[in-house]
This record gives C-alpha cells, sequence and structure tokens, in this order.
C-alpha cells in the first residue's frame, strides 16, 4: 500500500510518481511535495531525533521555520545534514535520512540522554564542565563533541559549486504570499523594475494553504494567475527558491536562490547564487509564523502547527493524522476544524482555551480548557485536557496564535514593538532605510486587510521614486475571524517544550529567571532559546511570554531579542562563491611566463604574480644546484630575469619633477633628462615603505617603478598627494605595470649582448653610463625602453618592450644570449645577488624600518619638504646607538646562518634584556663559498670585525657570526659603473 | 641581429562560443590614454575633435562609434581606443593632438574582450555589480569583477566591450566564460 | 554600503578603499618652524566620533577619485559626498 494519508485534493500534480528513499525505504511522493509531504503521505511521524535529549520528533511545521524535521539529503560528497524536510522539495531519486541517532532511528542509544535530563538542564555545562581542570581536554571536550551537533558532514570536499550575483531594482518584494503579490502586481503594472522573491517553489503563500477565495476564485487560482500577469511583465522578474536572508546597508539586501536544489543532479550549473539586489525601495511582506502553546509532551511527533496542519491538508493534499485534536486560542483553530472536516478527516475533537465559541455540526469542542499532557509511543496517541477529558488523537494541531516575519526589520538594530491586540511583536518604527512593511509581518494578519495595506503601501512607494500608480481596484477578498486571546503556557508537571530545537523547556526559563538569567539576552544564551539553524522562528515568543509570566511583568517590559542576517541558514559554499581552488583570486603572469614554462621553471607566488624562481637543468638536484649556477654564471657572463612585476607608473606634467621631489624623501627636481635615480618613500610618520628608481624621458615626463608588493599602494598614494595634498600641480599618473614586458640583463657580458639587439644607441660607457636611460628600440624597430640600472650589482640594463612582444622577446634574448652562455634566472637567484651585494628589500622594510637603520638617513633632504621628512627626524628614529643594517658570515664558515636569528652580545644571557638585533636574509653566496647575511644590529656600523651569537631557539641554533659590511662583494660598486 | 625581428603576440587569443554567445579578444585595437593638463579643458576638446572627430565624453559614457571610441576613465583623463596594427599608437596619438594632452599608451597594459549573444545581460549579472541592463549604448565605466579592474562599455544590446589587466587576462576570461556557462 | 560618487552616481563601497579622517587633507608646512609639533597632531590625533564623520574614501576600482565623505558612524547613513581635491582647493590647498 503506498501512501496511506493521501488525500485526493491538493496542488501535487498526481500524474507523476515520484520515487524517494526515506532511511533505504522506497517510496513515493508526487511534483509539487516537499520532503516533509511526501513522509506525511507515507504514515511516517517519527522523522527527528531531538538535539539534546534524543527524543522522538516529527514535522511541526511546513515551512522554514521548521525546528524538528531536520534530515540529511543526497549522500556520498552530496551529502547535506540538518535539511529542513519542510522546504526540501522532493524529486525523483532523492535519498533522505535521519539523523543524530545511534543505532536506529526508533532505536537510539542515546535516547538514554532523555533519562538523564534532570542532570543537563540549562546551564549544565557552565555548572557541570568545571573541575577538574585536567579534564577539559581529555574527558569533557571528547565527550561534547562526541554528542552535540546534528546532522553529519560528509568530510569531503563540496562537489557542487556556487555563483554569486547582481541585480538592480526599483522595488524588491520580499514574500510572494497574497500582499507581496498584490504589490508586485502594483507596482509591475505601474512600470516600475520589480523583483518578486519567495523562498517557496510554489508562489502564494498562505493562498495555496487555505480555502480562501479571492476574486470570486480559490486563493491558490487567483495566486496563479497574478504569477502568469507577472511572468509576462519585462520589469518584472519573479525569484521562486530564493530567500532574501538579510537587509544591508543603503538599500542592499543579501537572497540565496537554491537554483539547483530541487533537481537530482545540477546540469554542470551553479547549485545555489548569492545574489546581492541593489533597490531602491523594499517592500517586506514576509507573512507570519505560527507558535505553540507549552504544555506537558507537546513534543511528541504528531503534534503540529495548525496552520501546517491546514497546509499539509489543503496544498499538498495529505492527511496528518486519522483523528486529529485541534488545540486553539484564537480563531485559526477553527478554521482548522472545518478544513479537517471538509476534506473528510476525523476530528477528534476542538479545545479552545476561550469561553463562549459557537457549535460546528458534529464536532466535540471543549471551551475554556487545554491540553494538560500528550501520551504515546514514538508518536502521539491520546491527549489528556485540563478539564480531565482523555481524547485519541494520532495528531494535534496547535493554533498559538501568529508572529510576523519581522527579522528583515531588525537587520539594522530596528526593535519590535508589541502589540496587546494580535499578542505579537510588529515591526518597530525604525526599519532600514527604504524598506517598508506590509500585510501580515506588519500585523494585518487576515487576508483582505493584508491585500488592503501592500497596495496603499506600494502607491506611496511608488510616488516616492516617481512612478504613477494604475490605482487598480484590489480583487474582493474577506477577512477571516482573527480574534485571539493570549494562552501560553498550561502550567503542571512534566516537561512542557518551548523549544524543540534546542529542547528547552518552560521549566529552564523559569530555572533561568530563578538563577538570576533575567534578561532576554541572558536568556537566550543560558537556555540556548531561540538558537541553532530556526533561530527559534516557533519559540522566541512563546520562551518570552513564559519568562514575563515566571517575572509576573508584561510581555513588553520584558523585552525582545532582535534578529540579525541570515534569516534562513546559507552555506558557507554559497558565500564562496567561486572563491575556491585556483578560483580563489586572479593569478597575473608574465610576459615570459609561457617561455618559462616550456624552460621548466619551478613557479613562486608573490602577491598574485607566478614568478620563475628557479630554471633547473638536467642533472641538477636541488634548487640549490640550480640557484648557484644561475649566480655564477651571471657573474660570469650574463643573466636574464623577468621583472616585469615590478610596479610602472607614468607620470607626467610641467610639475611632474616637483612632485617626485615631494614624495621621495631623496631630491628629484633636478633629475636629468635621460637619467635614472634611486628614490626611497616614507610614509608620514618618517618610516621607509618603498624604493625604486625612477627615470626622466622629457622634461614632463617621467617613468616610476616600485617594488611588486607595494605598486598598488605607491599609486594610491601618489593620488592621495596629487588630489588631496596638491590639487593645482599640473601631474598625471597612470599605470603601465602591465604594458612592458621588462627584463633585466645582467652581468659582465650584458653590454655585448644587448648591443646585438638594441637598434642604433652607443651603450659605451661614456655614451650610457650607469643610472642612464632612454627610449629606442630593439632587433630592428620595435619601441623599448633601456635603463642601466643594476640591482645584482653586476653590470646591468632592464630593456622593456610592449607586452605583446614579451614573448618574443625573451626568446630572441636568449637566442642572442647563447655565445655568451646566457643563463635566465628566477627570483631565488635574484635574491642571492641582492644579499651578496647588500641591497634591501621586503625582507628589511618591516614597517618598522627608518632611512638612518639602513645607512641611507642622509639620503633624507633636509633641503625641502617631503612626505615623511619631518618625523623621520624625530630623536628617536635616528639615534646613533639604534639598529643599523649590516652584513654577517659565519665564524665557521660551513654553518648554515638563518633568517629570523636574534644577535646577542657574547657572555650576555639570551633574553629580551640583551637583544642587539636580527638576522633578516641569509643566502649562500656562490662567490665567497660560504653562508651570508644582513641583519639589525644595535650599533652595527661600529662593531665591524666583532664576533656576536645569532641565537635562533626556535630553530634550536646558535651560530658565531662576525659583523661585517652589508656589500658582501664589490663594495666600490666598480662593476655596476664599468 | 638583422635577422632577428620581433612578433607581437595577442594576449590569450580567446575565441570561445558559448551556445550563441561569443568571447573575442580584440587585439586589433589599441588603447591610448590622455591626460588632461590643468587647466587644459578647452584645448583638450578642441583637439580631439580636429583630430578625431570625437566630443570629449562625459562621465560614465563614450564619444565615438563602432571601433573608435573616447571613453572617460577619471575626472582628467580618457582613454581613446581605435583599430591600430602597430606599437605606436601613442606617438599617433600625441601627433593628432598637437601636444593638447599627455599621452600613454595602454594597449599592452588591457586585454579587450568583444562579448556578444543572447544570454550577455544574464552572464554580466553574474559578473559585474553594475546596472548594465540600464546603460544606453556606448555607455563605460570602471569597476571591479571577480576581485579584478575592469572596463565595461555597452556596445549594443547584447554585445559589450569589457576589459581587463592583460596580466590577468587568463583569470578574467576564465571568470567571463564560467559566467555565460552558468546561464546558458 | 552605496557611495553616491559625485561624478558617477550610486557604487558599491567594495570598488572604493577607506583611508580615515578627511583631516589628512590639512597636511602641515614641513618647513615651518613648529614642523615637528604640526606633524605629530597631523600623523598620530584623530577624532573618533560616534556620528558623523567626514572621512577619505578612493575610489580605486573605478575613477580613481579621492572622495571626502561625510557618514554618520553610528547608522552609516551617507549625508555627502564631495571630490576631495575639490575639499582640499577650498581649504586653500593649492600647489
Amino acid at each position: 500500500m503506498t501512501q496511506p494519508n493521501r488525500l485526493p485534493s491538493g496542488l501535487t500534480d498526481r500524474s507523476r510518481m515520484l520515487n524517494f528513499t526515506w532511511n533505504g525505504r522506497a517510496l513515493q511522493g508526487h511534483p509539487g511535495d516537499t520532503l516533509a509531504a511526501a513522509l506525511l503521505a507515507n504514515g511516517e511521524r517519527f522523522v527527528a531525533r531531538s538535539f539534546k535529549y534524543h527524543r522522538p520528533r516529527g514535522v511541526f511545521s511546513a515551512g522554514p521555520e521548521e525546528p524538528s524535521a531536520l534530515v540529511q539529503l543526497r549522500n556520498g560528497a552530496a551529502q547535506e545534514p540538518n535539511t529542513r524536510a519542510t522546504v526540501a522539495e522532493l524529486f525523483d531519486g532523492l535519498v533522505a535520512t535521519s539523523q543524530n541517532h545511534r543505532g536506529s532511528l526508533e532505536g537510539d542509544l542515546l535516547a538514554l540522554n532523555d533519562w538523564l535530563a534532570p542532570f543537563l538542564s540549562a546551564g549544565f555545562y557552565y555548572k557541570t564542565f568545571m573541575w577538574p581542570k585536567r579534564f577539559w581536554e581529555t574527558v569533557y571536550e571528547p565527550f561534547i563533541r562526541a554528542s552535540a551537533g546534528l546532522g553529519r558532514l560528509s568530510m569531503e570536499p563540496d562537489p557542487d559549486h556556487y555563483d554569486h550575483g547582481y541585480l538592480h531594482c526599483d522595488l524588491l518584494v520580499i514574500g510572494a504570499g497574497p500582499a507581496g503579490l498584490t504589490a508586485a502586481l502594483e507596482a509591475g503594472r505601474a512600470g516600475a523594475r520589480v523583483i518578486l522573491a519567495d523562498e517557496d517553489f510554489l508562489p502564494g503563500g498562505r493562498l495555496n494553504a487555505e480555502t480562501h477565495e479571492v476574486g470570486g476564485m480559490a486563493g491558490s487560482g487567483w495566486a496563479a494567475q497574478a504569477v502568469a500577469e507577472l511572468a509576462a511583465m519585462d520589469n518584472v522578474r519573479l525569484m521562486t527558491r530564493t530567500t532574501v536572508y538579510g537587509a544591508f546597508d543603503h538599500g542592499i539586501y543579501g537572497a540565496l536562490e537554491r537554483a539547483t536544489d530541487h533537481l537530482a543532479g545540477s546540469g554542470g550549473k551553479p547549485r545555489q547564487v548569492l545574489w546581492r539586489l541593489y533597490t531602491r525601495r523594499a517592500l517586506l511582506t514576509a507573512g507570519a509564523t505560527e507558535r505553540s502553546v507549552a504544555f506537558r509532551n507537546n513534543d511528541r511527533p504528531g503534534v503540529m502547527l495548525a496552520g501546517a496542519v491546514r497546509t499539509y491538508v489543503n496544498r499538498f493534499g495529505v492527511a496528518p493524522g486519522q483523528r486529529v485534536a485541534v488545540l486553539t486560542n484564537n480563531d485559526d483553530g477553527w478554521r482548522t476544524a472545518t478544513d479537517l472536516q471538509a476534506a473528510g478527516i476525523h476530528v477528534s475533537a476542538l479545545i479552545d482555551t476561550r469561553a463562549g465559541t459557537p457549535d460546528i455540526p458534529g464536532l466535540r469542542i471543549e471551551t475554556n480548557a487545554a491540553v494538560r499532557r500528550t501520551r504515546g509511543r514514538r508518536g502521539i496517541g491520546q491527549i489528556t485536557l485540563t478539564n480531565g477529558a482523555v481524547i485519541d488523537a494520532d495528531c494535534l494541531a496547535v493554533a498559538g496564535g501568529w508572529s510576523p516575519n519581522l527579522h528583515l526589520t531588525c537587520h539594522q538594530r530596528g526593535r519590535p514593538e508589541w502589540r496587546d491586540d494580535l499578542a505579537a511583536f510588529v515591526p518597530g518604527r525604525d526599519l532600514p532605510p527604504g524598506m517598508s512593511v506590509a500585510g501580515a509581518a506588519n500585523g494585518a494578519l487576515t487576508l483582505h486587510a493584508a491585500m488592503k495595506e501592500a497596495q496603499e503601501k506600494t502607491v506611496t512607494l511608488l510616488q516616492e521614486m516617481g512612478f504613477e500608480p494604475t490605482g487598480a481596484v484590489l480583487p474582493k477578498a474577506s477577512d477571516e475571524p482573527a480574534s485571539i486571546t493570549p494562552f501560553w503556557h498550561v502550567k503542571g508537571k512534566g516537561r512542557a517544550w518551548v523549544d524543540l530545537q534546542n529542547d528547552v523547556t518552560a521549566k529552564d526559563i523559569y530555572q533561568s529567571q530563578r538563577e538570576a538569567f533575567r534578561s532576554v539576552e541572558l536568556l537566550k544564551r543560558y537556555t540556548t532559546l531561540g538558537m541553532a539553524t530556526d533561530q527559534g522562528k516557533t519559540a522566541n515568543v512563546l520562551g518570552l511570554a513564559i519568562l514575563a509570566e515566571a517575572a509576573g511583568q508584561p510581555i513588553p517590559d520584558t523585552g525582545t531579542t532582535i534578529f540579525r542576517p541570515p534569516y534562513t541558514p546559507v552555506p558557507i559554499g554559497a558565500f564562496a562563491g567561486r572563491a575556491r581552488g585556483k578560483d580563489f583570486r586572479p593569478v597575473r603572469l608574465t610576459p615570459s611566463h609561457k617561455w618559462a614554462q616550456e624552460q621548466g621553471a619551478t613557479f613562486v607566488e608573490t602577491g598574485m604574480w607566478m614568478r620563475a624562481q628557479w630554471f633547473a637543468r638536467p642533472g641538477e638536484k636541488g634548487w640549490r644546484d640550480s640557484v648557484d649556477r644561475e649566480v655564477q654564471m651571471t657573474r660570469k657572463s650574463v643573466g636574464i630575469c623577468d621583472v616585469t612585476t615590478l610596479g610602472k607608473i607614468d607620470i607626467q606634467g610641467r610639475d611632474a619633477a616637483e612632485f617626485l621631489n615631494r614624495v621621495y624623501a631623496n631630491g628629484f627636481a633636478k633629475l636629468p633628462v635621460g637619467k635614472v635615480r634611486y628614490g626611497i618613500m616614507l610614509r608620514e610618520d618618517g618610516i621607509c615603505y618603498d624604493d625604486g628608481t625612477t627615470a626622466r624621458l622629457t622634461e614632463t615626463h617621467f617613468v616610476m617603478t616600485t617594488t611588486t608588493a607595494n605598486a598598488v599602494v605607491v599609486f594610491r598614494n601618489l593620488e592621495f598627494a596629487r588630489q588631496c595634498l596638491w590639487p593645482d600641480l599640473d601631474v598625471h599618473l597612470i599605470s603601465t605595470t602591465d604594458g612592458w614586458a621588462q627584463f633585466a640583463v645582467a652581468g659582465p657580458n650584458s653590454r655585448a649582448l644587448l648591443s646585438k639587439v638594441v637598434d642604433d644607441l652607443d651603450l659605451s660607457n661614456e655614451a650610457f653610463p650607469f643610472m642612464a636611460c632612454s627610449e629606442c628600440t630593439v632587433f630592428g624597430g620595435t619601441p623599448a625602453r633601456l635603463f642601466r640600472i643594476s640591482f645584482s650589482g653586476e653590470l646591468a640594463y632592464e630593456i622593456a618592450v610592449p607586452a605583446r612582444f614579451g614573448d618574443s622577446m625573451i626568446r630572441a634574448l636568449m637566442e642572442v644570449g647563447r655565445e655568451f652562455d646566457a643563463v635566465p634566472y628566477g627570483t631565488e637567484a635574484l635574491g642571492v645577488m641582492r644579499i651578496e651585494k647588500g641591497h634591501f628589500a621586503g625582507n628589511e622594510l618591516t614597517g618598522q624600518t627608518t632611512a638612518a637603520m639602513l645607512g641611507i638617513g642622509m639620503m633624507v633632504s633636509s633641503k625641502k619638504d617631503s612626505i615623511g621628512a619631518t618625523l623621520s627626524r624625530r630623536e628617536e628614529m635616528s639615534r646613533d646607538d639604534d639598529l643599523r643594517l649590516v652584513g654577517f658570515h659565519p665564524v665557521d664558515k660551513s654553518s648554515e646562518l638563518n633568517a629570523g636569528a636574534h644577535f646577542l652580545t657574547r657572555g650576555d644571557p639570551a633574553d629580551m634584556a640583551h637583544d642587539q638585533g636580527w638576522m633578516t636574509s641569509v643566502a649562500w653566496s656562490p662567490e665567497l663559498g660560504h653562508s651570508i647575511g644582513m641583519g639589525f644590529l644595535k650599533r652595527g656600523k661600529e662593531r665591524m670585525g666583532e664576533t656576536v651569537r645569532a641565537y635562533d631557539p626556535v630553530r634550536g641554533k646558535d651560530t658565531l657570526v662576525t659583523v661585517t659590511s652589508a656589500h658582501h662583494i664589490d663594495p666600490e660598486g666598480a662593476r655596476q659603473r664599468g | 641581429m638583422a635577422d632577428i625581428r620581433l612578433s607581437a603576440a595577442p594576449v590569450l587569443g580567446a575565441d570561445i562560443a558559448i551556445g550563441d554567445n561569443r568571447i573575442v579578444e580584440r587585439d586589433d585595437l589599441a588603447l591610448v590614454s590622455v591626460a588632461t593638463p590643468q587647466g587644459g579643458d578647452d584645448a583638450i576638446a578642441a583637439a580631439l575633435q580636429s583630430g578625431f572627430g570625437l566630443p570629449v565624453p562625459g562621465p560614465v559614457q563614450s564619444s565615438g562609434q563602432g571601433d573608435m571610441r573616447a571613453v572617460r576613465t577619471t575626472a582628467d583623463q580618457m582613454m581613446l581606443i581605435f583599430p591600430h596594427a602597430t606599437p605606436d599608437a601613442e606617438p599617433h596619438v600625441r601627433q593628432a593632438l598637437s601636444g593638447a594632452g599627455y599621452t600613454t599608451d595602454q594597449t599592452d597594459v588591457w586585454m579587450v574582450l568583444e562579448i556578444s549573444g543572447p544570454d550577455t545581460l544574464a552572464a554580466l549579472e553574474r559578473l559585474c555589480p553594475l546596472d548594465v541592463a540600464g546603460f544606453a549604448d556606448g555607455a563605460a565605466a570602471r569597476t571591479v569583477m571577480e576581485h579584478m579592474g575592469a572596463l565595461i562599455l555597452r556596445l549594443g544590446p547584447d554585445r559589450f566591450w569589457l576589459m581587463s589587466a592583460s596580466s590577468s587576462a587568463g583569470s578574467f576570461c576564465h571568470a567571463v566564460e564560467l559566467s555565460y556557462r552558468n546561464v546558458a | 554600503m552605496i557611495i553616491n560618487h559625485p561624478l558617477l552616481g550610486p557604487r558599491d563601497a567594495a570598488e572604493f578603499v577607506y583611508l580615515g579622517d578627511a583631516g589628512l587633507i590639512g597636511r602641515p608646512d614641513g618647513m615651518a618652524d613648529n614642523a615637528a609639533d604640526a606633524f605629530h597632531d597631523y600623523t598620530y590625533l584623530r577624532d573618533n566620533p560616534a556620528g558623523e564623520h567626514r572621512e577619505l574614501w578612493y575610489h580605486e576600482q573605478g575613477d580613481r577619485s579621492w572622495l571626502v565623505i561625510t557618514r554618520n558612524t553610528l547608522t552609516h547613513d551617507i549625508t555627502r559626498v564631495e571630490l576631495a581635491r575639490d575639499v582640499a582647493r577650498t581649504q586653500g590647498r593649492s600647489r
């Protein structure tokens, strides 16, 4: 027998069957079912174990508020825990399992926890896991970890992919129930750009769940008709399966679209899309959520919200039980009973907590009564009333009143206000700017009132935005009776459940009050009321009411917690979007990248750039072999390195020279045309943050280079100086970093090599000396720029060609270089050579480094005002006994130095009080045949020849080193000037 | 070395079809930035008109049509885009403007992708934070796409130029292609 | 957040980089006698108002304008957006 509880009515497609499995058993449902609906249709009442006590739980609601029916969907790597069965759309082949039990669902071993309940009340963590301290990590944490949580992750990489997107609209309508459809129709007809978003796959909201009529037809029919009209409008975008989860600053909303979750496979498309919605106005028409009443064992499978019972009967055509009792404190209960009767379901009794309500023919009615307790194994079978009556029921529909879905109104700290007539919180006056609220979400809990308010508010919003409302007549809809007399809690023995997801009882709330956790914020954290995936959607107001009852004060005086994003859970994968694996961030490649790959280069990430680190050759046993060879060949003959990654900024203007003079600490005003100058840049606090060279191509045209790492920051700072500090200087900036393929050609044969490359330019030392620059052409006419600068200390040049020629250029350079045994070298060899030469770099520019420390204090000109100059001259920044950059050789030439080692004067104890500085950079010098280093040493310049300890407790090393000049090779600079 | 000549290569040479959509690298276009000297607005306007027959574009706009465009890039800079085969676009513009502006060759700084096809607007929703559906033909703006700076210019109902840095062109083109694949 | 750029219209704050107090426009004269004191105050002393704040933002992924934005630090309400270059000129900065 299939689907014993399926009714002939409802909006699902009975012509088609969907097969799915539940805990391995094959079941069937129909298109249009949620998993919860299909489970109920198949008579599955007991579907979950509760979080803390592992009590049997069933489907409680029919929407996103579900606290109990959390399940695992799919299997393998795609397994997704803690999914609400009430919103999971059924598809053919769905695999679903229950969670949070050891052994079978029915025979869960951890159900023992329920017997331990007296020891596990509110605050038990804080009271129990205090002592002994050594148990914290060895006993308590493993124990808690083992029993905490609900579902299980697959522990495999997420096989799905996700996307982000951006949408713009005049009006965002959040929720496509009667109010939202009314608003979207009004705004769409007026020509506004509208986005109508609904988390459900079927728009219509409660119209699909109730038996109301709109415009003389079934409410669900009117909703379908409205949707059809909206779908035909180009200016309206209807987004189903899309939850607006957050209201952010300035009209930005976050929305999660579950694009392919309802399909067996994604077809290669993103599973979910996280949308950023830019809106001029937003109308929140998110409806309301029903709440329960607290009484003993009100958590048994079969106890459901009355509105959900109507949803299952009217929308899904599913009978939640065969003998249904209804408990109500408002008129909704009556409608529940009549809807059930109309569907042919036996109603055991209608229990109204109020007095004097009208008769319904053929129905047992108990007034002035409530449910004292439920009984039943693995589900409800019988209820006992406060008047002593005992009634058989396999389902109890509880109508405790409705709470407006005002969550998004709180996302910018808006505070809800209490309304006695509704016994509910409604949105306060401090809404996020641009947001309005209408319909049930605003406390207009009846149909006509909701539609009317939605239309009125939409008209106002349209007028604010300059649209002409069409003033269409609202379709006829009536206001159903909705009177409520608050009733929260049946006091008495046993556990009355308030928050089903966190297993919080009325008793816990009383205890919290007794133990002085009386503020709602403290109550929440002490009892966990309102936490976890459902964030207390069905529990919060009930919990507050019981706290107020315990405190003997009205609810408004008790206060309420407010909500923050997200409204419902958003998978981390959706937030990440595409940003995973190699798509985590962009990759920048130099023009010679393809060639370097062909050469077998090993690459290193420097920022976003991929740079060749070294070029291994056959027979080389490790990276050191390659690097040593590259250094030796460069110093012996010539080496070529791609230095495209250095930042390049084109600077032009009548005042460009004056501008440079102010942004560099050293003088630039008098740099001649055709020359390059090295410059250092300070922060305004006097610290060195970048260095580089700037070439003067013409009177008004300069080309600046920055370090690779600081290219963006330097550009930003130059724009700041240009726009904010000296707004009338005529100077203009544009980045050309990517525009030029630039290669360092270094070594004694670099001139000879380049002479065969450059057209018609005299490269002799006299005509093109150290620090000369020129625009030129190469290889018979390709435009180029040549700079005679050296980072290696050798005779060296940098030659740049437009990037489109970069690949061709490196191949040509290597071809020409063959007669000189030219080698390509990578960043490691570059680093070795700069350390040998004593050039500082990123390791030395720590953000605390002064020019004096680097030994270039005299470069900071005192004859002009430049950025950082004034504060660099502070006494403490230029003390004679401060750190100075010097070089180091190991006393035992066979020992290897480590960067990060701290210096100690011999004989001093190894403590901070005696710290003398630290090693910043080390390398094995092929030229010297031993390890060398540079670093900051107190009074370093005065200590040449002294032996100090390089103490490195992290690596367990303690090495004696001799203080030397940082310029390990060619300190006079004869090579680079030759 | 008289026997060696350098050859120019496109950044990627991209030519990708996704359904009826196309992503094509336009390596035949030259880009030259023109900065307006302080106080030189009138001179620039006159030079641009006489040299290229183009008015100075306003914010979020380009002037010109087809493959010949001037795009406003900053408060005092614009970019000229035009078909030009040889690497001398900058001297060409400098000469045509007779020194009215400061010119910098940007051809190799950028990669230009021309994207077109029926899913173009849907693909851009996954990539571009700007309201490009509301862009008039010729509208142009700089923004950020998948963490990369970009310039977008609308050529027609379903046709755009997307420009981004040449060094990260592979990542950028991948992002554009993925945007199409996710919607087409 | 949305920043309503005076030239380009509303743009997502993701295109911008934040710097801080707009007082940084008022850089002292490094050649003045009291330069050390003036730079100390300029570099290190800031108000940290709970409420309206004038601050510098840079449109890095846009037109590279530096902007002075008047923003309420409690509500994020932005009441004014100006080109920093114009503000600097108003404050007498020139060359």
